[in-house]
């Protein structure tokens, strides 16, 4: 029975390999990761540098604080300092970010006088980012982006990784169940009922956008009953104006990686302003929250019930704020107030968008 | 006028040139012998103004009529193209050749001997053409001073003989002052007025050529016997010529 | 007057060269079409009629701000990015011939001597230190002069220098500011900064506006122009240093005249387009093989050369596939078997003379 089962079978592994450890002698932990690599850990990692962008916020989390992280990469760092976690772990802004470059390539000096016994990284994508790092004799943890399988596996993996494996049950659980609730609504919609929505990665200084494959916005955009304007792409590549009108998406996402850009990007653009996403306010930069909603993350579901809501207003009507404030009590043991709440969702520039009346404080 | 006075030039501690002082007035043309290293190249570029002077002066007009050995242009560019940029310095930096300096050089070339190859393009041309039509292009820039450098050095006997009967012609215009180095003292019996010979050791000879071409001093120049020959040509004045004596008294 | 050297005169007459004028002819025609053709195609759909219609509105009403988004793509995206294209192929031919006539090396061009690189550097600073507009355009000038000085003065092109001598030092100097730009990536803010610098690096005219064809115009067509009007002293600096001397012609002060028009073509274009490669090298050879080396012909030439390809590599790289290609990857595509053609076609002439 799905994601539940296999969340079960997750953790209740988890939980077997760590009594297994402890019959062994000291709470030593086993992970094989998604690189196929076996991890030995000999306790919960208490040094922990992640060097993938997400991760940052998401061993916060699942650590309930900043204890356990000591590097991270520079632009979780500008997300912390940007966004609300910054407000919520003052402590967080202070990690060193000197550990990777932004294209994940680790600076070994660094890495070492972060003295880690934990780095996790991405797999997949080639051992130029990956052997740095074993060669100085640190452990590495791979994993692997674009599905909400993926996803899933490589946080718990973390959760046990850093000795907080009760913390990764109800995540997923909520995950799983977010997920369930939305396809059931739009698993079923023809290609007719299906808006088209165009993420744009990147706009200020080349404008980009991607295909389908392995492509995690591509997934929840589908998800929430949508499409991909930009499906026929192969991977990521750089695209113009042109065609952006020509195929005049009916939604338009701004990334939240450029701090400087925001939807009026597109209303001051005379192509751009001129779609359909334009011309009817459908222009909308994603959030920005205890993480930047764009990639995979532990709020995943929160963007989720956000781009549902706005996407099919007939079909879903999550109150985004409850929903919020009583996911950061669970992640971050955090009361948001409204003012966070407009922060996050850029209310101040985008307030009279479609469909953000909703998400407007009674 | 052309020349040097008591020009020095120095290459290192090596003396080259010293108290080197001659002049080639306009109508007279001279030619300058001494061995490889005696520093004929060296005078040739002084009086060009491109090698500096250490003591002296140089006399030279404000544009000189240069013929290099060889010309650096291997380009497609025709011959007339070529002797155009002996206008240069009448056209000036943005200016570009008119009707008039076409005019000027294509009588340039006439005047070279040049004028049947004058569409053809230079780097096509054998050696001795396109010396023809550097000779054009140092005519074409109308200055009185006329300078070659080893004129007929790289040429066949043929193309030597044409070159020199042009020289020769130009001498005989007595409308520019003429200089050329050359390693043959036959080159300065044909084509020159007066000779100066860079002595290895003591100060250079600088005179008419009946009164500076002669074995003696010859020998002294180049370290090698030379005999003096008269040969009869057909219907004509006694040709002199000058051969150096390889294989001693013997051969000549 | 042997009968052989007249037979030999007569067999390197002018064969096979079509007089200039048909050039200039075929190569202005070449041009227009591409334009033409430009301005019609992309990825947004415009019939060429309508294309053409608009084109002709906004050239009769120049004042007039276009509402409808196929006006709006033809006369604001389209029509600035094609003259960019344009402008910038022609100043960077342009800028290849005059550099190899000067260098008397056919081997030299902007960014081989790394005056390319050094203007991208200047860019790349600028962006750093949070400055923009003007005062940028004159960081991205004046380091592009710095390469070109800096080359000079490496291979000390007063005297005779080899080839070999004159790429090398370019290359150092370009490695130099290539090292120099990752280096401000690396300190770079990574959220604005740095991706600006990323993309300075590859050239495209992507980001064409018509505020950016004002602000690169005026140096590419000042710099062009200027080189235009030296074609023919082109012919004499491109002679020994001793014969262009002696033709009355000042070499060290032209030739810093030619570097100082260089660097504004080339900082203009990098300007607004990034670091452009190819061009510069190959059509000022491309436009030799058809009109041979006489500057006053080559140089009208290599203009309308320049503009013709570049016009046409540009459409390629934004309406080929619904992703923009990077114009180096068509540059060498398109470009190398092209100039491959010229080349054989050249020597089988040579051959037969």
């Amino acid at each position: 029975m799905g994601g539940r089962g296999m969340v079960r079978r997750v953790v209740s592994g988890c939980a077997v390999a760590l009594l297994m450890a402890g019959g062994a002698g000291a709470q030593q932990i086993d992970i094989k990761d998604q690189a196929g690599r076996d991890v030995k850990l000999d306790g919960p990692a208490r040094r922990v540098v992640t060097i993938p962008m997400p991760m940052a916020s998401g061993v916060i989390a699942l650590d309930g604080g900043t204890g356990r992280l000591v590097g991270m990469n520079p632009l979780s760092l500008t997300a912390i300092r940007e966004g609300i976690l910054g407000k919520i772990f003052p402590a967080a802004a202070k990690i060193t970010d000197s550990v990777t470059g932004t294209n994940f390539m680790p600076n070994v000096e660094a890495l070492a006088a972060a003295n880690p016994d934990l780095v996790i990284q991405w797999g997949g994508r080639g051992n130029d980012i990956v052997d740095p790092i074993t060669n100085a004799g640190l452990n590495a943890l791979l994993i692997q982006y674009g599905t909400e399988e993926l996803t899933r596996q490589y946080m718990t993996m973390v959760a046990t990784a850093i000795g907080r494996p009760e913390r990764i049950g109800p995540l997923v659980e909520w995950r799983d169940r977010v997920e369930k609730e939305i396809e059931t609504k739009t698993a079923k919609l023809p290609a007719s009922d299906r808006p088209s929505v165009l993420y744009l990665g990147n706009a200020l200084s080349s404008i980009t956008a991607s295909g389908d494959k392995g492509n995690y916005n591509a997934f929840y955009i589908d998800m929430v009953g949508a499409r991909n304007a930009s499906a026929d792409l192969s991977g990521t590549v750089t695209i113009n104006k042109e065609q952006i009108a020509q195929w005049n998406p009916d939604f338009i996402l701004l990334n939240a990686f450029e701090p400087q850009l925001d939807v009026s990007w597109v209303y001051n653009d005379p192509i751009l302003s001129l779609t359909k996403a334009a011309q009817n306010h459908r222009v909308y930069k994603v959030p920005l929250g205890g993480y930047r909603w764009d990639p995979p993350n532990q709020e995943s579901p929160l963007s989720w019930m956000w781009l549902a809501d706005l996407v099919h207003p007939e079909l879903f009507d999550f109150d985004l704020r409850a929903e919020m404030k009583s996911a950061y009590e669970t992640l971050y043991n955090y009361q948001l107030s409204d003012a966070d709440i407009d922060g996050i969702l850029w209310m101040d520039k985008q307030g009279s968008a479609a469909g953000y009346d909703r998400f407007k404080a009674k | 006028m052309i020349g040097l006075d008591n020009a020095l030039i120095r290459f290192g501690s090596r003396t080259v040139i010293e108290e080197l002082s001659f002049s080639v007035p306009v109508g007279r043309s001279l030619a300058i012998l001494g061995p490889n290293g005696r520093g004929k190249t060296t005078a040739l570029r002084a009086m060009l103004g491109f090698q500096p002077l250490d003591g002296g002066k140089r006399i030279a007009p404000a544009v000189v009529g240069y013929v290099p050995q060889a010309g650096s242009s291997n380009q497609r560019l025709r011959a007339v193209d070529v002797a155009v940029m002996g206008c240069a310095a009448r056209i000036g930096l943005f200016g570009q050749p008119g009707p008039a300096d076409l005019e000027t050089a294509r009588s340039a070339l006439q005047r070279a001997g040049a004028a049947r190859f004058a569409e053809s393009f230079y780097d096509r041309l054998s050696g001795g053409e396109r010396q023809l039509v550097l000779l054009a292009r140092a005519l074409a820039t109308g200055s009185p001073a006329l300078v070659l450098d080893e004129p007929a050095a790289a040429l066949d006997l043929a193309n030597q003989q044409r070159l020199l009967d042009l020289l020769d012609g130009l001498r005989q215009a007595r409308d520019k002052a003429i200089v050329f180095t050359t390693h043959d003292p036959n080159h300065a019996l044909a084509a020159a007025d007066d000779a100066l010979l860079l002595m290895s050791e003591g100060p250079a000879l600088h005179g008419p050529v009946a009164e500076t071409i002669t074995p003696e001093h010859l020998e002294r120049l180049y370290g090698v016997p030379m005999r003096l020959v008269e040969l009869s040509s057909p219907g004509g004045a006694p040709h002199r010529a000058v051969l150096p004596a390889f294989a001693g008294a013997r051969a000549a | 007057m042997t009968s052989d050297s007249t037979a030999a005169a007569e067999t390197t007459t002018v064969r096979g060269l079509t007089r200039p004028v048909t050039i200039y002819g075929g190569l202005a025609a070449l041009l227009l079409v591409s334009v033409l053709v430009s301005l019609c195609a992309g990825r947004f759909s415009v019939g060429p009629e309508r294309a053409l219609a608009i084109l002709w509105q906004g050239v009769l009403h120049p004042g007039l701000v276009p509402s409808a988004i196929d006006e709006r793509v033809v006369l604001l995206v389209r029509a600035p990015r094609v003259l960019l294209a344009a402008v910038a192929g022609a100043g960077l031919a342009v800028a290849g011939t005059g550099l190899q006539g000067v260098f008397r090396n056919p081997l030299v061009s902007p960014d081989i001597l790394g005056i390319s690189q050094g203007a991208a550097f200047g860019g790349a600073l600028a962006i750093t230190l949070g400055i923009w507009g003007l005062p940028l355009i004159g960081m991205v000038f004046l380091l592009g002069l710095v390469a070109l000085v800096s080359v000079g003065f490496l291979a000390r092109i007063n005297g005779r220098t080899e080839t070999v001598t004159v790429i090398l030092a370019g290359l150092v100097v370009g490695s130099m500011f290539t090292a120099l730009v990752s280096l401000l990536q690396f300190i770079a803010d990574p959220e604005s900064s740095l991706p600006a610098i990323v993309f300075w690096l590859m050239g495209s005219f992507s980001t064409a506006t018509w505020q950016r064809v004002l602000i690169a115009a005026p140096g590419l067509l000042a710099g062009t122009a200027l080189l235009w009007a030296l074609r023919f002293r082109l012919n004499l600096l491109s002679l020994d240093e001793a014969e262009a001397r002696s033709l009355g012609v000042r070499t060290e002060r032209e030739r810093w005249l030619v570097f100082a028009v260089v660097a504004t073509i080339v900082g203009s274009q990098v300007a607004v387009s990034g670091i452009i490669s190819w061009i510069g090298i190959v059509i000022p050879h491309a436009a030799r093989l058809l009109v041979g080396h006489d500057h006053r012909v080559l140089l009208p030439s290599a203009v309308l050369l320049g503009a013709a390809f570049m016009v046409v590599i540009d459409t390629l790289a934004r309406s080929a596939s619904s992703a923009e290609i990077p114009l180096g990857v068509i540059t060498a595509l398109v470009g190398a078997p092209v100039f491959a053609l010229l080349l054989r076609r050249h020597y089988r002439e040579r051959k037969e003379q």
